[in-house]
């Protein structure tokens, strides 16, 4: 495993999609090299960051009763 | 002539109204976080999640009670919005989009900022619209795995593409999301840069 194969795979194995090999070999290149580590943990920062931030808004309240309304006219 | 009073839903049709609102309902945030980011604007993303609602409900036989509900009611409402609405509100794209090829953020802000604290002083809007100006096939795909939390296997189902495919849209959404994101960083002055 080297630096660029795994900054290739380093979303696959943020969101736990990689095979159970393919992510012992990403954990310990992560363990031993320093600047991929600091990768890993700035798109941690990201990930987090933008769910957080887009996440925040839901359904109007009017939204939520026109469609129970509508469902009891069915 | 007799005024009849209004006669109580049978039981079953009660029944169906409960699980609908139990396993559908549930969703509602989702489904309306997506589809404003699809329609663009709240009118008709109320409108598209309505009309999903109301065609998820006439179809609920179809669902499997436990399944994937979140899944499903996400494809009728893509659907929806690719038959009914894209032509009145946005237009996909024109652009080739396999020909995109975003930087990586990390190896200029690694000096100055690895942390990204720079992120957090960006406002909600500016985060929404840098998510807006994506082209559509990197918009749905970042919105339903970083903002929905769906899995690959899931998002491919919903976009009907192959799960290679939501992999590679998921690496160049974010980074055009991140690049864009950290561009406006340095043009708020939250963080230097790389001046060139």
């Amino acid at each position: 495993m080297n630096c660029r194969e795994c900054v290739e795979h380093l979303y696959e194995y943020l969101d736990r999609e990689l095979t159970t090999d393919l992510e012992r070999e990403i954990r310990a290149h992560l363990a031993d090299c320093p600047p991929c580590g600091e990768h890993h943990d700035f798109e941690v920062v990201f990930l987090k960051f933008l769910h957080a931030r887009c996440s925040a808004q839901g359904a109007p309240l009017a939204l939520r009763r026109r469609i129970l309304e509508q469902l009891f006219d069915e | 002539m007799t005024s009849q009073p209004p006669s109580p839903p049978p039981p079953d049709a009660e029944q169906k109204r409960a699980s609908f609102e139990r396993e559908a309902l549930a969703h509602l945030d989702t489904l309306y976080r997506v589809g404003l980011r699809l329609a663009g604007n709240a009118a008709d993303a109320e409108d598209l999640v309505q009309e999903t609602m109301l065609r998820a409900y006439r179809s609920w036989a179809q669902y499997t009670p436990g399944t994937n509900a979140k899944g499903w009611l996400l494809t009728i409402l893509r659907n929806l919005f690719i038959n009914e609405y894209r032509r009145r509100t946005r237009h996909p794209e024109t652009v080739d989009v396999d020909t995109i090829e975003p930087y990586a953020v990390f190896p200029e802000v690694q000096d100055e900022d690895p942390q990204a604290t720079f992120f957090d002083r960006i406002v909600d809007d500016e985060v929404l619209r840098a998510l807006d100006d994506l082209p559509e096939v990197f918009r749905e795909a970042v919105m339903l795995s970083d903002v929905e939390g769906l899995r690959y296997e899931e998002i491919a189902k919903v976009l009907d593409v192959p799960v290679g495919t939501v992999k590679s849209r998921l690496f160049r959404g974010r980074r055009i999301l991140q690049a864009r994101l950290y561009d406006y960083a340095v043009s708020m002055g939250y963080i230097k840069g790389h001046t060139t």
